[in-house]
């Protein structure tokens, strides 16, 4: 074999080296607000938190991603509806909500990214499926906007009461979350 | 007997009345305990050992100490369902009745999970298949304390929350006497029937001014207590309508104390045949502050106020 040959192989080799053993790709969240909505026939209420942290990983163009805050964190603007929200949604004995999601890296391009959620919270695990959010590039960080469809009922949440009567079934979070590529 | 004497008679048998209809609230407690063990009969330590109430479905936890020991207090009584887990093992869900004892001892045998002989092994649920790279909850840098499970901390919402549910209905209940003892105290001197006023009181209206009066501060010290003994939360700074709910507590506080003394002192002045004259003759005003200061306070408490409840949203 021509020495100029094993050469020309070993350049080829030694270029295409990156593609097969991509780095991981992380992405951080930089900033969130995660909102679930409350609706109750003398109330519409919003509780909101700033404290959650999520990480997500790339990995041979498959991308794990997670977001976990503490139950406490969310905020309604009044404690003692904050602290019944605390005990009905079971969050001291289960203090973080984790929401797990993993797509395509290439689909993280996309304007609207559809995905599967897994989101573990009050005890209970849900499963929501094909979530839209949106995506916008700020720089070099991306911001995602969405709605997650939530119930009490899929997580086996005792609706809590005011005046006798209880909230509605549908608990809506609003996700607003900024990531930024490592 | 003299109207006085009547008078507070009326007073103490509606106290009296009402003290029996909320008595069954303050009833007996009953306490849940035992031991948590393994196959082995060795003692399994930070199991949690939840009981079920059958009747409300509310749940009550506790974990074991290093001796694998629990002690779940303050049940109400009735059916409960105990189940235990700790790590991969479970227990299936005992029956329960508390009923007769006031302590119940229950020992809890742990099994791995899905072992033969737990038909009420819960089924795992199906996730996405778990990927070696994904992150986990340690990646992102929670301290421990956020993490972990407080089950005495759960056990203390739930007692508060079941406190002060009572609180609120009871509170709602004490407006309706309230509001009818505002009522009915200018009709102890309304006109008579040929149009005269009259100076002195009738009895009749009188009496069931009073009665309505004793049951208003009877349910509603009764309601307050719900409040003042529900478990308080550390670490848990105050904000919002609760802040406008207590300091307004404080002015419908001292005014039920001070309208039936108000009121009793003028009943005294005119049963002597004066007139209601210093204090004593504030009663009506005192009572006017109170009541206001009350429905504020359910208002402060109930706010932000979706007014127009009846529109679909």
């Amino acid at each position: 074999m021509k020495p100029s040959f094993l050469f020309g192989l070993a350049l080829a080799v030694s270029a295409a080296a990156p593609v097969f053993a991509q780095p991981d790709t992380q992405y951080v969240l930089q900033q969130s607000s995660l909102s679930y909505h409350m609706s109750h026939p003398m109330h519409e209420v919003d509780g909101t938190s700033h404290a959650a942290r999520g990480k997500g990983i790339c990995h041979a163009g498959q991308c794990d991603f997670l977001i976990a805050a503490p139950v406490k964190s969310f905020d309604s603007g009044d404690t003692n509806r904050d602290l019944h929200m605390l005990e009905a949604t079971r969050g001291a004995q289960f203090p973080m909500v984790q929401v797990r999601t993993h797509f395509a890296e290439s689909e993280i391009q996309a304007s609207t990214v559809y995905a599967d959620l897994e989101v573990e919270f009050a005890g209970q695990t849900a499963h929501y499926t094909h979530v839209a959010f949106q995506r916008t590039q700020q720089g070099s960080a991306v911001r995602i906007t969405g709605t997650i469809p939530a119930l009490c009922s899929d997580f086996k949440i005792d609706r809590p009461s005011f005046l006798t009567v209880p909230i509605k079934n549908e608990i809506p979070v609003h996700v607003d979350m900024t990531w930024q590529k490592q | 007997m003299s109207i006085e004497r009547e008078t507070f008679a009326a007073a103490m048998r509606a106290f009296l009345f009402c003290f029996l209809l909320t008595a069954p609230a303050l009833a007996q407690t009953y306490t849940l305990s035992g031991k948590v063990s393994d196959t082995a009969g060795h003692a399994v330590p930070s199991a949690t050992v939840t009981a079920k109430s059958v009747a409300t479905q509310k749940s009550f936890t506790a974990e074991t100490n290093s001796d694998g020991m629990y002690s779940i207090r303050d049940l109400a009584g009735g059916d409960y369902e105990v189940s235990a887990v700790a790590g991969e093992l479970q227990a299936p869900a005992i029956k329960v009745t508390l009923a007769d004892a006031q302590t119940t001892d229950l020992t809890v045998s742990l099994a791995p999970k899905g072992a033969a002989g737990l038909p009420n092994a819960p089924q795992q649920q199906q996730g996405p298949p778990a990927n070696p790279n994904a992150p986990s909850l340690s990646d992102l840098g929670f301290t421990t304390q956020q993490t972990q499970p407080n089950t005495e901390l759960q056990a203390r919402l739930t007692k508060r929350t079941e406190m002060l549910k009572i609180h609120q209905r009871l509170g709602l209940i004490t407006a309706i006497p309230m509001a009818a003892t505002l009522i009915t105290g200018p009709m102890a001197k309304a006109k008579g029937k040929k149009g005269e006023t009259i100076t002195e009181p009738t009895d009749a209206n009188l009496d069931f001014h009073a009665a309505l009066g004793g049951l208003t501060t009877a349910l509603y010290f009764t309601t307050a207590s719900y409040a003042i003994f529900a478990p308080r939360i550390p670490n848990n700074p105050k904000h919002g309508g609760i802040r406008w709910h207590e300091a307004l507590a404080w002015v419908h506080g001292p005014g039920m104390i001070l309208t039936p003394i108000l009121g009793y002192m003028a009943y005294q002045q005119e049963n002597s045949g004066e007139k209601p004259h210093g204090f004593p003759a504030q009663h009506g005003t005192v009572a006017w502050i109170t009541a206001s200061a009350y429905g504020a306070s359910i208002v402060a408490v109930s706010w932000p106020i979706h007014l127009k409840f009846w529109e679909k949203k």
